[in-house]
């Protein structure tokens, strides 16, 4: 066994290259990704996986709505336009699909188009019927996603089909929607729950045969659907589960190029923004999302933090306005959309601490409890939010946070603070009391008890 | 004229004594604030602050709140007096 003796420095190591805190923080590699497959020991390098066009892909306005009560056109708009907004000079949020089959679809797929942002590009989604491609040439789209579900539980259970029978339906639409100029993008349905060699293999070889001829623009992309959030990271796990698996036979067996592949996920196991980002580093371009992870039953993959995790990989936040994150959760909340309050990056207390002794550190230094510069990159500082829990400290923290008082001559201590904390411990321990402090209570106190310091840097005593 | 440390001595154990609420008489000067004398958390704060009060000087937070008992806290409040020329 190697011995470490201790390092006693005078300096402390806070290995900076990786928690940058002007950034997210990054996600590095020692070498090389191992898998078995087949037998063999395949390798997947994540810097060449760096070297792709990775990117996002939206689906709140399908998969999001069949979660909730549909949005109003006007809502959408709103939505998309800021989608667009947190692209900044980016296009990392490639694409975002729509239903084609209300009004109130077409009318807000028009209100989108009609910004006349280039990214999010809009694309539809249809089931696999002929039919349905009338609403899609209707509509003006490049591109439609079409259901074509793998598993037998859809085919035999669901659909009352035989394999032949299915594959022959989803192999007419594609060619329909290849002679009318409409890239199908194929969904291929609850894929970690199906027999790969057996039905998905030969279905998409297929298909990619079938777009061999056809032009670039037009050549079918591959949805992978994880519709009930089965599909796994673990080196070494089995077929269907296995997410790197079968991204590695869609490259290699199926011939399903990583920028016509795409992950698409559900929450079910808790798994889900891992399933996507993974999906990235062994050969597939696109992670699908919802903003807040908010999807059919548990949800998707959360746009947001699938950009915060590819800021992470990339060391850069690409151009993005990552501010916007902000902005939406706050439209969000606006229109009664649920974020829960611990929600990571955008719930109102995902910065907040009430614990004391961590209201001791962020008092000591910023960098100790915050994941990185929240004020800078999401407009988000960090805070601490008062309650019997939270000590002296956190008075101290809120107080100059609210006087602007960090790094200043003025900035207050324990000793100048500690009536506002007994006031606060009072409202507890007489008053019963059940709740957190409130802003405007602890200005209220801060004007009392704080009285010259307030007039100075709020302007009245 | 300059501080007394027999003053410091009295003074320091009228403000604890105000403080926590207790008989100055009974408090000796090998008790802690926190085990003997019973101080909360938010006590010791305050009983600092009111040592600053009390003998109009100005103590580092960090290592005033450090002193644990009132011997200490008397030879600390005394040394800082005489630095800050009281």
């Amino acid at each position: 066994m190697k011995e470490y003796p201790l390092q006693n420095i005078d300096h402390p190591n806070l290995i900076e290259d990786m928690f940058p805190h002007t950034l997210p923080p990054r996600i590095m590699f020692d070498g090389k990704i191992v898998e078995e497959i087949d037998g063999k020991r395949v390798e997947f390098d994540p810097q060449q996986a760096l070297k792709r066009d990775l990117c996002v892909t939206d689906t709140t306005f399908r998969d999001g709505q069949q979660a909730r009560p549909p949005y109003s056109v006007a809502q959408q708009a709103k939505l998309y336009e800021m989608l667009a907004k947190l692209n900044g000079t980016s296009s990392v949020i490639r694409q975002t699909e729509f239903f084609l089959y209300t009004k109130n679809d077409r009318a807000a797929l028009d209100a989108c188009r009609d910004l006349g942002y280039k990214f999010p590009e809009v694309t539809g989604w249809i089931r696999a019927n002929k039919g349905d491609f009338r609403l899609v040439k209707e509509a003006g789209l490049k591109e439609t996603g079409m259901l074509t579900s793998a598993s037998d539980y859809h085919i035999f259970t669901k659909q009352r089909q035989t394999r032949q029978e299915a594959f022959d339906q989803y192999i007419e639409v594609v060619e329909a929607a290849l002679e009318a100029g409409i890239r199908p993008r194929c969904h291929l349905e609850d894929v970690t729950r199906a027999d790969w060699a057996g039905f998905v293999f030969p279905f998409v070889q297929k298909v990619m045969k079938l777009g061999e001829q056809a032009p670039d623009h037009l050549k079918p992309k591959i949805r992978l659907c994880d519709t009930m959030g089965f599909g796994i990271t673990y080196p070494g796990a089995k077929a269907p589960r296995s997410v790197p698996k079968l991204i590695w036979y869609m490259n290699n067996e199926c011939g399903v190029p990583a920028d016509r592949l795409e992950w698409h996920g559900h929450n079910d196991f808790h798994k889900v923004l891992i399933n996507a980002c993974t999906g990235w580093l062994y050969g597939c371009n696109a992670a699908n999302s919802t903003l807040f992870g908010y999807g059919e039953r548990t949800g998707n993959p959360p746009l947001e933090g699938a950009i915060i995790e590819l800021c992470s990989l990339r060391g850069s936040t690409m151009g993005m306005n990552l501010c916007m994150i902000t902005e939406i959760a706050d439209y969000m909340r606006s229109i009664h959309f649920p974020i829960a309050d611990n929600y990571p990056l955008a719930g109102r207390d995902a910065f907040t601490t009430k614990a004391g002794i961590h209201a001791d550190g962020m008092r000591r230094g910023d960098r100790i409890y915050n994941i990185f510069d929240t004020e800078t990159l999401l407009g988000r500082p960090p805070r601490v939010s008062i309650t019997d829990k939270t000590g002296v400290d956190g008075i101290v923290v809120w107080v100059n946070d609210f006087l602007g008082l960090k790094g200043s001559k003025d900035a207050v201590g324990k000793l100048d603070v500690f009536k506002i904390q007994k006031w606060v411990m009072e409202q507890y321990n007489a008053g019963g009391r059940l709740t957190s402090i409130s802003e405007e209570e602890l200005e209220e106190q801060t004007k009392i008890l704080l009285p010259d310091l307030y007039a100075k840097y709020k302007g009245k005593k | 004229m300059a501080i007394s440390k027999d003053d410091v001595a009295r003074r320091v154990k009228e403000v604890t004594a105000r403080v926590l609420n207790i008989d100055a008489a009974k408090i000796q000067t090998k008790d802690t604030f926190s085990g003997d004398l019973g101080a909360e958390s938010i006590q010791s704060i305050e009983l600092v602050a009111s040592f600053e009060e009390e003998f109009e000087i100005e103590m580092d937070e960090d290592e005033a709140l450090s002193v644990t008992n009132v011997a200490k806290a008397i030879d600390f409040i005394y040394d800082t007096c005489v630095k800050q020329g009281k």
